[in-house]
């Protein structure tokens, strides 16, 4: 009886039981990686290729305003604490290898890697462009990628970079800081050299107007190497690139490479842009920036007067940043004021003091301050190249590099705003590296 | 007057006793009274051994037929202990009376998918509530709400105060770290969503995540007053038949059903209000003090300290000090809630009306949320062999919830801006309307409470379709197939609108709108037979099997407007637009297989099996299985147990069951998203990197427990053990970001809970003018992460302890961290570099008490007080205050910010009286006074303990950054039955 049942139970499910297959999964919400890693399509790399520059602006303001803040350039009041706290090594605070001042830019920065090391795969698999235009491709992508990595370097100093990412379950290991800068300036000859003969069949923005062939592209690679190249006091080779790149003693000091901004879907907002007396979101100068200035300086005209000089975490100051006229305005990437700069230091650190003297003068008066007038020694115009950087190129990332490699990324040389402040020389590696 | 009904009663009966005609019979009859004499309508009469039997009339009259083999009848009835009756041919009629189930041992549980069983031979601890429980004291906001300290075994946290609801409930600790932390709700057999739908706002706020936004979770739609019974399946041994849904628990949810006879009418409304639940307090300056704390050493510093004196001390001079936060927080809202029910039927037809109305003003001025729904269950008897029955509820609710929470530089968040805002500086509007720029911040409170809207509107359509056909039915067995579907339909509507002038928006996106359109669609479907059996000797088989399936969609469209043009709230009316699209669809399908053997209600054993398949797996046709079973000895039932004694029943039960969870949609897939520079679209990678071999994380567990009751059930008592080990869980681990990857989903972390429940139900004294009765609820829950990569020891790959993604603000300030052998609960900060535990948000214990008293029959008194002992947070809002220098100076000499959070609380209390009339319109008057989180007793130095900043996933749980204060409440009721 009981089985009689169960077998009517049994035919009654079947009646239920029908085939019901679920169909393979596909993301309905964008492409996948797989599908240009093979076969991609020229479309595609040129996809890839805008992705490369417009993703180089992420991550790009937290590089500027963090190592800024260490190097005294300028105070970020905003409403995290940790832009007042950390960064300055308030009491006995250091600076934290899992806190968004250094995961943000390392973060973006080796995301353009990832992304520059999807265009070679994706390269390295297609026929669609001709082996000419590879070339260029390649050489487009591996600058950036060098560019990107030098920044990063730039913020991990000793710590060193991770070169060979290309493989995220096989990451390469941290290089040495002299490694890494010869892998970063390995990367940017061997793109140089890829230029030639190459073609560019991809468009670039705005921002690389007469940088956009392979001719011209180039100088913007040896620009960028003279940049690392004097970062790792690297003098000699720092001269010949820079004498490489756009470099043009007589020429407008603004003439460079920059990124550009736009209120279109997907695209960005200038970060370093910040407007006129808002007081919660604000870039303030760094007091002793103000003090030090040279009466009738027209690069003085990157400060405004605050409206409310109102402080934060006991931190004060009177002016704020002006770089930037409006939410969409450029930031460059590198142009000859920089330049003519690289050339001076180069050439004082070589003992060619007159030429660096005369580089110099070039800056000042641009600025409207005249030439020269202190001492012809080695020293003193170190003094002065690095005096002129802090104004030419306040508020661009600059200033920590500068001074740490002169030794002068302390407190001999520094104000400490709040007893128990500090300041740091490098950041530390994120934790999420796992080393 | 009642002769129709018994008539028709008759037929009934006639209809039911049918099939055993053809037997030789003999008839019994009696009456039916409960302990006060009152006849008892609707018992339930089987004659023991066979399905056969029927139910008592209006008067409380049987008669039923018992073949000549049996001489047992066995009467039930809901809420009243169960009797058995022996009988024989020609005996005369019989007059049973039934005594009430004080310790509701006789509450049907659900316990398959088409199942039930009595409590008293269950094998696990599941908790049920009653709906009298959950909204008799007091007025509910949200069901969810409304449970916290009335079950073992929950952890529930507030992830916005604000109207309209924002909780999380987590049952026995963490089961996932992938995002679904939430049990499955099931209201009346629909599998319903409870899903956050976010609005876009942290495009204007700069939140990190859409988790930040705090938006309601969708549970809030239900209306706490048409649910008859909540169930709460808090593990996986209980939940293991509902499969790869059940990891966090299931709450099935039973609406209200009518019943036959009298058409019922009731109207209750309630008025009340919000008020803010603690003010946190502002700094207080003297001159002197504003000078110092705003000022310092250097030069610039100085200037701006006198600066700031001189600005105090004009502010003085013109009694402009103000207190912002009572100007923000100090509303006290208004809430009304209107509720109408209209129930009854026939023989065949049974239905359940309601409407409600709930209109809630919050504690900041312009919050609110309204909230209309409808109900119509309809239950309908076709023949005796097949029963339909239909659950319906539209719901069309509307919120504005400003802004709280986290944000980066929106100026928006209350709390962000009270910490920067300074007393003396003047916000108020000038007489042409102009507000001033905060001086300290990016944002003036005044003008986001004035002139920003942050809203949601939900359409919303719950549609349960049940039909229980009868295909057999003979002496000793049934077989009844049960046809479940179900849909749930929300359309929503989420609105943010931040005005051009606004001061963070000047000059970048110059005006913000959103616009985001929701629409998500759902359903569910089951068959299921089930067969009955008995053997001739009393044991009784249930056997069932069958399919579910579950299909769910949605389409959520957010479009955003910026640079927009003056005083226009008009997505058109902006130079910039952006529209996101997220799509999203799943499928699951699954064979259930349960048998259930009860031995003379001594021993019940049951053993099941599920397999689900699931489009959220890497192989979405591969079956994964689920087994159960468990066994449950009711001591008492044997025949060497001394009845006499003090012990009314003795339980022992254990139970095991596995139960899974796949990962959310979309992990599957490595993808690239779109950015644009110039006006060209380009493909990045986006920092997450999907596994295409995904299978479900699993949680198995064994839970051991006694149930006892003694001195005629005045005291009960319900312990129960539990080890819940969560293997392969899914989870998110930062990935060494040179990768250009950001976090990867993993499968190799496995986690064990254990935990204690412990009951204890008091029923001391039941006289007429007196009755008493208590409930003690105690509960913990540890946690340990027990793998992490490969087991210690063994060879392959491990993985260093980590940070998850997106579940708080770094080491710097404290975080989540997985390590192996730590709880998963604990918040851990870096202490001389050292990632170093120093607190954790699992409570060292809960504890609720729930007292109730009627006193001279009329007068109901109920109060529920709620103790959390020992759960760490993260207090970010004062880190915050700290920063802007407005913590108040009682909390100078706090160092760090994790804090301890134990609370005891006074959650909810009413006092009720039942006005005796005699009318014959109104049948029944009520009138109460209560209040919902009318004290709170705590250390914690921010607005309210329960809280979390990200929202309900994840680990999410006690992180506080700026939230919108909780509120207290207290209302004043009028009900009315017809």
């Amino acid at each position: 009886m009981k089985k009689y049942n169960i077998l009517s139970l049994l035919g009654l499910l079947a009646l239920f039981v029908f085939s019901c297959e679920i169909e393979e999964q596909f993301d309905p919400n964008g492409p996948s990686i797989n599908s240009v890693l093979t076969n991609a399509s020229k479309a595609e790399l040129d996809l890839l290729v805008t992705g490369i520059e417009a993703g180089m602006r992420n991550g790009m303001a937290g590089y500027v305003t963090a190592s800024g803040t260490i190097a005294r350039e300028l105070y970020i009041f905003d409403a995290d604490p940790r832009n007042t706290e950390d960064l300055l090594g308030k009491g006995d605070l250091q600076l934290d290898n899992n806190t968004f001042y250094i995961t943000g830019p390392f973060n973006s920065r080796y995301q353009v890697v990832k992304n520059v090391n999807i265009l070679l795969e994706a390269l390295d698999n297609t026929d669609s462009v001709s082996e000419a235009e590879k070339q260029g491709y390649r050489a487009f992508g591996n600058t950036i990628k060098a560019y990107m990595l030098s920044q990063v370097l730039d913020m991990l100093g000793t710590n060193g970079i991770r070169l060979d990412v290309s493989d995220p379950e096989n990451l390469g290991p941290f290089l040495s800081q002299d490694a890494s800068y010869d892998a970063i300036l390995d990367l940017l000859d061997g793109a140089n050299s890829a230029l030639s003969g190459a073609e560019f069949p991809f468009f670039l923005s705005e921002g690389f107007r007469g940088f956009n062939t392979p001719q011209t592209f180039s100088q913007f690679n040896r620009a960028i190497a003279a940049r690392v190249a004097t970062h790792a006091a690297r003098y000699d080779r720092a001269l010949s690139y820079v004498n490489a790149s756009f470099l043009n003693l007589d020429g407008d000091l603004s003439e460079g490479v920059e990124h550009i901004f736009g209120t279109v879907a997907g695209d960005l907002l200038n970060p370093l842009y910040k407007q006129e007396g808002q007081s919660g979101d604000q870039l303030v100068v760094h007091p002793r920036i103000i003090a030090n200035a040279t009466p009738g300086d027209e690069r003085l005209d990157k400060f405004r007067l605050r409206v409310q000089d109102t402080g934060q975490d006991g931190l004060n100051g009177a002016y704020e940043t002006a770089l930037y006229a409006t939410a969409t305005s450029p930031i460059d990437i590198i142009r000859n004021e920089e330049l003519v700069l690289i050339y001076a230091e180069a050439n004082i650190n070589l003992g060619n003091l007159e030429e660096g003297e005369r580089a110099l003068n070039i800056i000042r008066n641009a600025a409207d301050i005249g030439d020269y007038s202190g001492p012809v020694t080695q020293e003193a115009l170190i003094d002065e190249m690095l005096y002129q950087r802090c104004y030419s190129l306040w508020g661009e990332g600059h200033r920590m590099w500068d001074l740490r490699r002169y030794g002068r990324l302390n407190a001999n040389f520094l104000p400490i705003d709040r007893a128990g402040d500090d300041v740091f020389t490098q950041f530390p590696i994120p934790l999420s590296e796992g080393v | 007057m009642h002769s129709l009904p018994r008539r028709l009663f008759g037929s009934l009966i006639f209809a039911i006793a049918l099939p055993c005609l053809l037997h030789a019979q003999y008839s019994v009859s009696g009456t039916v009274k409960d302990t006060d004499g009152e006849p008892l309508i609707g018992v339930s009469v089987l004659v023991v051994g066979t399905t056969t039997g029927t139910v008592t009339d209006f008067d409380g009259n049987f008669t039923v037929n018992v073949p000549d083999d049996r001489n047992a009848l066995r009467l039930s009835y809901t809420g009243f202990v169960p009797q058995t009756v022996e009988v024989s041919r020609g005996m005369a009629p019989v007059d049973i009376t039934l005594d009430e189930d004080v310790a509701n041992l006789e509450q049907v549980v659900v316990t398959g998918l088409a199942s039930t069983i009595k409590r008293s031979n269950l094998a696990n601890a599941v908790s049920v509530v009653s709906g009298e429980e959950l909204t008799g004291v007091t007025s509910q906001q949200t069901v969810d709400g409304a449970l916290y300290g009335k079950l073992t075994g929950v952890n529930i946290v507030q992830t916005s105060g604000a109207p309209g609801g924002g909780y999380a409930v987590r049952l026995r600790g963490v089961s996932s770290l992938s995002g679904n932390n939430q049990p499955l709700f099931i209201v009346d057999g629909v599998y319903i969503s409870n899903v956050e739908l976010p609005s876009g706002s942290r495009n204007a706020s700069g939140a990190n995540s859409a988790s930040e936004e705090s938006a309601s979770n969708r549970i809030a739609d239900l209306n706490p007053d048409d649910i008859e019974s909540i169930e709460v399946l808090k593990g996986a041994s209980a939940a293991a038949i509902y499969g790869t849904r059940a990891n966090a628990g299931v709450v099935i949810i039973t609406t209200k059903k009518g019943v036959a006879g009298e058409t019922k009418v009731s109207f209750n409304q309630d008025l009340g209000f919000n008020t803010i639940i603690k003010k946190v307090g502002r700094r207080t300056f003297t001159a002197d003090q504003v000078e110092q704390e705003f000022g310092g050493t250097t030069p610039d510093q100085i200037a701006a300290g006198k600066a700031a004196r001189a600005a105090f001390e004009a502010a003085q001079a013109r009694g402009e000090i103000f207190d912002y936060e009572d100007i923000i927080y100090g509303e006290k809202g208004f809430i009304s809630d209107s509720r109408l029910r209209v129930s009854g039927g026939s023989d065949r037809t049974n239905f359940f009306v309601s409407g409600s109305y709930r209109d809630e003003d919050g504690i900041i001025k312009g919050t609110g949320y309204e909230r209309f729904t409808a109900r119509l269950n309809l239950t309908h008897q076709i023949n005796d062999r097949l029963k339909i029955q239909s659950n319906t509820n539209f719901v069309r609710s509307s919120a504005s919830r400003s802004f709280s929470g986290n944000e980066n530089e929106g100026g928006l968040s209350y709390g962000y801006t009270l910490a920067f805002t300074r007393d003396y500086v003047n916000l108020f509007p000038d007489e042409d309307g102009n507000y001033p720029d905060n001086p300290n911040f990016s944002g003036n409170p005044l003008q986001t409470r004035d002139q920003t809207r942050n809203e949601e509107d939900i359409n919303r359509v719950l549609q349960g379709i049940n039909v229980n056909y009868r295909l057999l039915q003979q002496d000793n067995q049934t077989l009844n197939l049960v046809l479940n579907g179900g849909l749930d339909f929300i359309l929503s509507k989420t609105f943010v609108y931040v005005p051009e002038n606004f001061q963070s928006q000047r000059g970048r996106q110059n005006g913000f709108l959103a616009e985001g359109k929701n629409d998500l669609f759902n359903y569910n479907y089951s068959a299921i037979a089930v067969h009955d059996y008995y053997t001739d000797s009393g044991i009784n088989f249930t056997t069932q099997a069958g399919i579910t399936y579950i299909n769910q969609s949605a389409d959520q469209l957010l479009t955003q407007s910026t640079q927009l043009i003056p005083l226009q709230t008009n997505l058109g009316q902006g130079a910039a637009q952006e529209i996101d699209q997220t799509l999203l669809n799943v499928e699951e399908f699954g064979y259930v297989v349960q048998e259930e053997v009860n031995l003379y209600d001594r021993v019940i054993l049951t053993g099941g099996l599920r397999f689900d398949k699931s489009s959220l797996n890497g192989d979405p046709n591969k079956f994964f299985t689920f087994p159960r079973a468990s066994v449950a000895v009711n001591l008492n039932e044997f025949d060497f147990w001394n009845t006499s004694g003090p012990i009314d029943q003795f339980k022992l039960r254990a139970a095991y069951g596995v139960t899974g969870n796949s990962a959310s949609f979309g992990r599957l897939f490595t993808s690239l998203t779109n950015n644009n520079i110039g006006g060209r679209g380009g493909f990045t990678v986006d920092g997450q990197q999907g596994n295409s071999t995904l299978e479900p994380e699993t949680s198995s567990e064994m839970e051991f427990g006694t149930d006892l009751g003694l001195f005629d059930n005045k005291v009960s008592l319900t312990a129960t053990y539990y080890i819940r080990d969560v293997k392969d869980l899914l989870y998110d681990r930062s990935l060494p970001t040179s990768s250009g990857f950001s976090n990867e989903i993993r499968n190799d972390l496995d986690l064990r809970n254990r935990g204690f429940e412990f009951q204890l139900g008091l029923n001391p004294v039941r006289e007429d003018n007196f009755y008493y009765r208590t409930t003690l609820n105690f509960w913990f829950n540890r946690s340990e992460i027990t793998r992490l990569g490969v087991p210690d020891g063994s060879e392959g790959e491990d993985i260093p302890s980590f940070v998850p993604p997106g579940v708080a603000f770094g080491l710097g300030l404290g975080t989540f961290y997985i390590n192996e052998g730590s709880p998963i609960t604990g918040l851990w900060e870096n202490v001389d570099g050292v990632p170093t535990q120093t607190g954790d948000t699992e409570p060292d214990f809960q504890f609720g008490w729930n007292n109730n008293f009627t006193l001279f029959q009329n007068l109901d008194i109920n109060f529920l007080f709620h103790w959390r002992e020992g759960s760490e947070l993260l207090n970010l809002t004062r880190l915050l205050t700290n920063l802007g220098n407005t913590t108040p100076r009682e909390y100078d000499d706090l160092t760090g910010f994790i804090e301890d959070g134990s609370y005891f609380r006074l959650r909810e209390a009413g006092i009720n009286y039942r006005i005796p009339l005699n009318s014959d319109v109104i049948r029944g008057l009520k009138v109460g006074i209560s209040g919902r989180n009318i004290f709170t007793i705590t250390d914690y130095s921010s607005y309210d303990p329960e809280t979390s900043v990200k929202g309900g996933s994840g680990l999410s749980t006690n992180i506080e950054v700026a939230p919108f204060p909780s509120s207290r409440q207290f209302y004043l009721h009028l009900g009315f039955d017809f």
